[in-house]
């Protein structure tokens, strides 16, 4: 009883500082790093979105109340000593890419005040179909796309942002009533794998969920494993820091009734990543949420700093705002690893050994001369071609020396693309005038020529049957 | 030197271009905070890089044709031509670094262990392409340009590849990148050894004598023979060879061979001015015998 009055009391007290704490709970975010100049200039662009709890942006602010932080851990953060340059954001052209997010659990099938309902337009679901017409409807840039993705105890990707508007208000009619295993609510786990699916989309992103606020964890309630987590499960404080990562704002429409079944989180997690709860009964609030998004990314700050070059695969910027309450900040991170990676940990003098080594290496390899002595004359295959050598090399002896496919020849070559007689060609040595003489009893080129007889020069090509023999004399001059 | 010799030779030459560079690059690597901006950075680390391995494939020209003053030449024009491509070559490979892994970074799962990698092999493989020309600008040979792209991205890709794995396998070690390094030279020098033969125009092979088995690539428009220090094919230690005997020049497809003023020059034992090269033609050049092939 004592607990209860005290409640009703502070629940009191927050509705009476509630306009007051509102104007001054102001939430920063950084919704897109945009490193593409660091290479030429040196310059990272910032794109800076303040906005207060009702997610309307904070205008005019001045460049002074912002400082910029550069992390290469994400813990120790050194101070950018001068922005180099400042600006508020205005005429933002692209389009803002949304992902809505349909609760589609069991509870969404009853009515507002949580009873059973035979009438299908009674339902939250119903309610929840018509307010994304109404945010559909209120899109203004033709830029804009939509994704769309529903979540129960699982999470089921519909379409990735498109421009077909049309095409995403057909898909919602295709989502089916919860059966079976499908009634509880991963609300964290969804928006986690919303914001992984979200990822690669480039610019602006926003997620649009559309929930009764309650996180039934699958696992919780039924004591069994789910399929896609495990026994994971997700807090509240994980969707936040993955958005905050991103750069994603969540806005939450809610369908519960206030102080009941209503996941505070949710409210949480939408302030803390910049967005805004609108409650769903609301109709005026409704069609203004689209604007209320477009007119925080349009006045969003550019904020351009000189980065710091410690190395790191990734680079963490921290945006200091100063608000009325005490500095805020955002943190996230861009891509700043070089081709070569990071350096080792200290330096040593045996690094200059490898270098040394190459050096001694080379000169080594340079001292080879590639010569040959002087040797005895001889006949070499130099290319078989399509015969099979069955002798590679002869040296020469003072009598007769005979190439042919007579395994009794000196060299014996087999098959060819011209038959090969058993004693293809002779080669005698003159011993009176000390030379080689060739005489071919089959056809024979010597020297791409075809010849009867030659008197063998050293560097002769002899061609039996397509094989090139080269005749050596041994000299080397 | 034979083209297997000749493939092994490119090969360990590119190892030791990667062992030189490694050094420096990590010395040039633990100062990264002190550099004023990524540009001076990048243009600074890989002029370093470029330098070591243009100097060293800049060498092995030189010393497979075992010529002294080429191998002077060689390392001196490597060495400004490899901080020349290297400078440009790690600009840009950042460049598409920075693109690739800001796109990756915010976009992948699993990015530490495919998206990183992959980038990072993407700006090695650019880093690449432009220290595989510098072989190829440096002898001004547009054949020799094109294997060192094919080598440079390849070698690039893998050694990047390999450094990233590496590193996530053993992450305690400080060889990481080194390994990468010695890919990436092993992979431009297989390269050429591969591919320059199939790009080539054709080879001559010294078929007797002192060089007895050496190859001749014939990678450039115009190759001079004879026996000074100035040609390309150099044939030391052989009788009544000139100065500067021949000439071997490609037209279009076709490799020509002319003689020189005063010098006599044989194409299959016949005396000629000037003759176009066909398979297994026999040169003779002084006391030297050529054969001409193409794979």
């Amino acid at each position: 009883m004592k607990t209860g009055r005290i409640r009703i009391l502070s629940a009191a007290l927050a509705a009476l500082l509630a306009p007051w704490a509102g104007a001054r709970a102001e939430s920063v975010r950084i919704s897109q790093i945009d490193p593409s100049m660091l290479l030429f200039n040196q310059n990272v662009k910032a794109y800076v979105s303040v906005t207060d709890d009702a997610g309307a942006p904070v205008k005019n602010i001045g460049r002074n109340r912002f400082t910029v932080y550069e992390s290469a851990d994400g813990n120790n953060f050194k101070r950018i000593p001068k922005i180099k340059d400042f600006r508020a954001m205005v005429n933002y052209r692209d389009g803002i890419n949304f992902l809505l997010l349909i609760d589609n659990s069991g509870s969404m099938y009853l009515n507002v005040k949580q009873r059973l309902t035979r009438n299908p337009a009674d339902t939250k679901f119903s309610h929840a179909k018509s307010a994304v017409s109404t945010f559909l409807k209120s899109m203004a840039n033709p830029r804009d796309r939509v994704g769309l993705a529903s979540y129960n105890s699982y999470y089921q990707s519909l379409s990735d942002p498109i421009s077909d508007k049309e095409k995403i208000q057909g898909l919602l009619g295709r989502i089916g009533k919860p059966v079976g295993d499908e009634g509880y609510t991963e609300i964290y786990a969804s928006l986690c794998r919303a914001v992984d699916e979200f990822r690669s989309v480039k610019g602006r992103k926003a997620i649009l969920i559309l929930s009764d606020g309650e996180n039934r964890p699958y696992y919780r309630y039924t004591g069994k494993p789910h399929s896609d987590y495990g026994t994971k499960i997700f807090a509240y404080t994980e969707p936040i820091r993955d958005c905050q990562q991103e750069g994603i704002s969540v806005f939450a429409i809610n369908f519960g009734r206030a102080g009941e079944r209503r996941d505070t989180h949710l409210k949480d997690i939408a302030l803390r990543t910049g967005g805004a709860v609108f409650d769903a009964g609301n109709g005026r609030e409704l069609a203004r949420v689209y604007s209320k998004i477009a007119d925080q990314i349009q006045n969003e700050y550019l904020i351009t700093y000189p980065a710091t070059m410690d190395p790191a695969d990734r680079k963490y910027v921290k945006i200091e705002y100063a608000s009325r309450r005490g500095p805020i900040q955002a943190v996230r991170f861009y891509f700043s690893s070089t081709v070569f990676g990071l350096p080792l940990k200290g330096f040593s003098f045996l690094l200059l050994l490898p270098f040394l080594l190459a050096l001694i290496l080379l000169w080594l390899l340079s001292m080879i001369r590639f010569e040959r002595k002087k040797g005895a004359a001889s006949i070499e295959v130099m290319n078989p071609g399509q015969a099979r050598a069955v002798t590679r090399a002869f040296t020469l002896n003072k009598g007769r020396t005979v190439i042919g496919s007579s395994p009794g020849a000196n060299m014996t070559i087999a098959g060819g693309v011209s038959r090969i007689k058993e004693k293809h060609a002779t080669i005698t040595f003159d011993t009176r005038k000390k030379r080689y003489t060739i005489v071919g009893d089959g056809d024979i080129k010597i020297n791409n020529k075809r010849v009867k007889t030659k008197v063998l020069e050293s560097g002769d090509v002899i061609n039996v049957g397509g094989t090139t023999i080269v005749f050596d004399d041994g000299e080397v001059d | 030197m034979s083209t297997i010799k000749r493939r092994i030779f490119l090969c360990l030459v590119g190892l030791l271009a990667g062992l030189a560079a490694w050094p420096a690059a990590e010395i040039t690597l633990l100062f990264q905070a002190d550099f004023p901006s990524y540009l001076v950075f990048s243009i600074f680390l890989g002029a370093v890089f470029g330098i070591f391995i243009g100097a060293f494939f800049g060498s092995g020209d030189g010393i497979i044709m075992s010529h002294r003053r080429s191998i002077v030449t060689g390392v001196t024009r490597g060495l400004a031509i490899g901080a020349l491509g290297g400078a440009i070559g790690f600009l840009v490979g950042q460049g598409a670094l920075f693109l690739t892994g800001e796109y990756l970074i915010h976009s992948m799962r699993r990015f530490n262990t495919v998206g990183l990698p992959v980038s990072r092999a993407i700006g090695w493989a650019v880093l690449g392409v432009f220290l595989g020309m510098v072989d190829g600008v440096r002898s001004r040979s547009w054949n020799k340009i094109r294997i060192g792209i094919i080598g440079g991205v390849t070698g690039g890709f893998v050694g990047g590849l390999a450094l990233e794995y590496f590193r996530i396998v053993f992450s305690e070690t400080v060889f990481a990148r080194l390994l990468g390094l010695l890919l990436f030279g092993l992979f431009i020098g297989l390269f050429y050894g591969f591919v320059e033969v199939r790009l080539s125009y054709g080879v001559l092979t010294l078929l007797n004598g002192r060089f007895k088995g050496k190859e001749f690539l014939i990678n450039q428009k115009r190759l001079g023979i004879g026996e000074q220090e100035k040609n390309e094919i150099k044939l030391e230690g052989y009788r009544d060879v000139s100065e500067r005997h021949a000439l071997v020049r490609v037209k279009k497809d076709d490799v020509f061979i002319s003689r020189v003023e005063g010098a006599r020059l044989y194409v299959n034992d016949d005396p000629v001015d000037e003759h176009m090269l066909k398979y297994e033609d026999v040169i003779k050049i002084g006391s030297a015998k050529l054969l001409y092939q193409y794979k």
